[in-house]
C-alpha cells in the first residue's frame, strides 16, 4: 500500500539545502518527524504543500505525480503548519465560508461539533484566540477537509496537557479510517512514544533514520552504568559522561554487568544520543544570518 | 476487558497487550466466540500505534487464542484446558529461568532460590 511517495526531493536556498530527501509514507500509519530546529521539517513540509519549489525530486501521491495533479492533490491533503495561513483578524464564520468554497468535501457538520467541543468562539477574531486555541482552529480546519493524508506541523507544542490530549485523540479518530494517513513533526517525543508507527530523524536537510518504531525501540537499549570499558564503548552511541556516570544508546540488546541499567529507550532518548554522537550535527539555525532565516521562513 | 499499558514497566506495549488479552481469555472473561475491537479501536483507546495494536493481535492469532474472520473482525478461538495449562506452564518456566539470570548476575546461590520458592510455597 502506497500513501505518498517522495524521491530525491532536493530544495536549495543557497545556505541550506534540503539534500535529496527519499521518504514513503504509508498508507494507515502515523509517520513521526523529528529534528532539531532548523534541520528542513518544515522546508519539507512546504515543498510538499508546494507552497515551495524543489529543483529535483518527485513526489508520487497514490502512484500519480503530484505536479501534474495538483488540484486532485491538495484536496485529497490537509495541512496544519507552524502559524495560521490565513488572515488571523478575520472571525471563524469568514474563514469557515471561504475554507467552504474551495473545498468540495469540507465537513460542516464535522466542524460545528469539533467548533464546540473545543469551546471555540465564533464571534472573536482568531488573533484574539490564544496560542493554543489557533492550534486548535487550524486542526479542526484541517479534518474537515476530509484529507486522505494530514501533515501536522507541530500540532500540539505550545498547548495545554488537557488539550494535547484531546489533540492526540483527534488524531487517532481520524486514524480510525485506515485509508488515512498522518505526517507529524513534533519536538514533543512523548507524544510518538505513544501513537506513531514510523520515525524519522532529519538532521541537516537529509533524513538520517527512518524505521519502524517498535523496530527502533526494540533494538536499541539505554544503558546507565558507572564505568565503561573498550568493548561496551566499540558498541555504544552518543556516550554522555556525567558526574555518577556514563549514559549510552547502543544496539547490543544483551548487554549485561553489575550495577548497569539497561532499559528500552524513548524516542528522545534515542534522538539525543544519536545526535551526540561524534558531533554529526552541526549548527542548524545559528550559522544563518536573518535575511537567511527569513527567506526561509524560520521566522 | 481490561487493559492496563506501563511506560516504565521496560516491557514491550504489545506484549504487555498480549499477556493481558491472552490472561482474560485463559480466565474465561473472555468467552469463546467473543469478538474483540479492530486494530484501529484498540489503538486509539490504548492510545499506542496502530502497528503495536496489530503486532499483538496477530501474535495472539498465531498462537491460536484468536482468530480472524475477513471482513468481520477478530474473535477469540477455542481454548482447550490442556492447551491453556500448558501454556501457564511455559510462562512460569521462562520466569523462572529469568530469576535464575538475576540470581546470575548478582552472584546469588541456587540454593537460596530453592528456599526461596519452598518458603513461599509452604513445602
Amino acid at each position: 500500500m502506497e500513501g505518498l511517495k517522495i524521491t530525491g526531493l532536493v530544495v536549495d536556498y543557497g545556505t541550506f539545502k534540503l539534500d535529496s530527501i527519499d521518504l514513503n509514507l504509508k498508507k494507515g500509519c502515523i509517520t513521526g518527524l523529528v529534528g532539531r530546529n532548523g534541520c528542513g521539517k518544515s522546508t519539507l513540509i512546504k515543498t510538499i504543500m508546494r507552497q515551495q519549489d524543489a529543483v529535483a525530486g518527485q513526489i508520487l501521491y497514490n502512484g500519480k505525480k503530484f505536479a501534474e495533479n495538483e488540484v486532485e492533490v491538495l484536496n485529497s491533503i490537509a495541512c496544519v503548519f507552524d502559524a495560521p495561513h490565513f488572515n488571523i483578524m478575520a472571525k471563524p464564520k469568514r474563514i469557515y465560508s471561504l475554507y467552504k468554497s474551495i473545498y468540495k468535501k469540507f465537513d460542516s457538520e464535522l466542524y460545528e461539533k469539533l467548533m464546540k467541543k473545543f469551546k471555540l468562539p465564533d464571534n472573536l477574531r482568531i488573533g484574539k484566540y490564544s496560542f493554543g486555541m489557533q492550534k486548535k482552529y487550524c486542526l479542526i480546519l484541517a479534518l474537515c477537509q476530509r484529507p486522505e493524508i494530514l501533515i501536522l506541523d507541530e500540532p500540539t507544542s505550545g498547548i495545554d496537557p488537557f488539550d494535547r490530549n484531546e489533540v492526540v485523540g483527534l488524531i487517532q479518530e481520524y486514524m480510525l479510517d485506515e485509508n488515512n494517513t498522518v505526517l507529524f513533526s513534533t519536538h514533543i517525543t512523548e507524544d510518538l512514544d505513544k501513537i506513531a508507527d514510523y520515525i524519522v530523524i532529519m538532521e541537516n536537510g537529509k533524513i538520517t533514520l527512518d524505521e519502524e518504531k517498535n523496530a527502533l525501540t526494540g533494538n536499541y537499549r539505554i544503558v546507565q552504568c558507572a564505568d565503561i570499558n573498550d568493548e561496551m564503548r566499540s558498541n555504544a552511541i552518543g556516550i554522555k559522561k556525567g558526574m555518577f556516570g556514563y549514559t549510552f544508546l547502543t544496539k547490543n540488546k544483551n548487554v549485561t554487568g553489575s550495577g548497569m541499567q539497561v532499559k528500552i529507550p524513548t524516542i528522545e532518548e534515542i534522538f539525543v544520543h544519536m545526535l551526540g554522537e561524534n558531533g554529526t550535527y552541526s549548527g542548524g539555525n545559528q550559522n544563518l544570518s536573518y535575511k537567511e532565516l527569513q527567506n526561509r521562513g524560520g521566522l | 476487558m481490561h487493559i492496563v499499558i506501563s511506560y516504565e514497566s521496560g516491557i514491550p506495549i504489545y506484549e504487555q497487550i498480549k499477556s493481558q488479552i491472552r490472561g482474560e481469555i485463559l480466565s474465561g472473561k473472555l468467552a469463546e466466540g467473543a469478538m474483540l475491537p479492530s486494530i484501529r479501536m484498540l489503538a486509539k483507546e490504548l492510545r499506542i500505534g496502530i502497528i503495536t495494536a496489530k503486532r499483538a493481535y496477530d501474535d495472539l492469532c498465531a498462537e491460536g487464542f484468536l482468530y480472524s474472520v475477513q471482513g468481520k473482525g477478530l474473535f477469540v478461538s477455542k481454548i482447550n484446558k490442556q492447551k491453556a495449562d500448558s501454556f501457564a506452564v511455559n510462562e512460569i518456566r521462562a520466569k523462572i529461568k529469568e530469576v535464575a539470570a538475576f540470581a546470575e548476575l548478582n552472584s546469588v546461590d541456587v540454593k537460596i532460590i530453592k528456599e526461596i520458592i519452598n518458603e513461599i510455597l509452604g513445602e
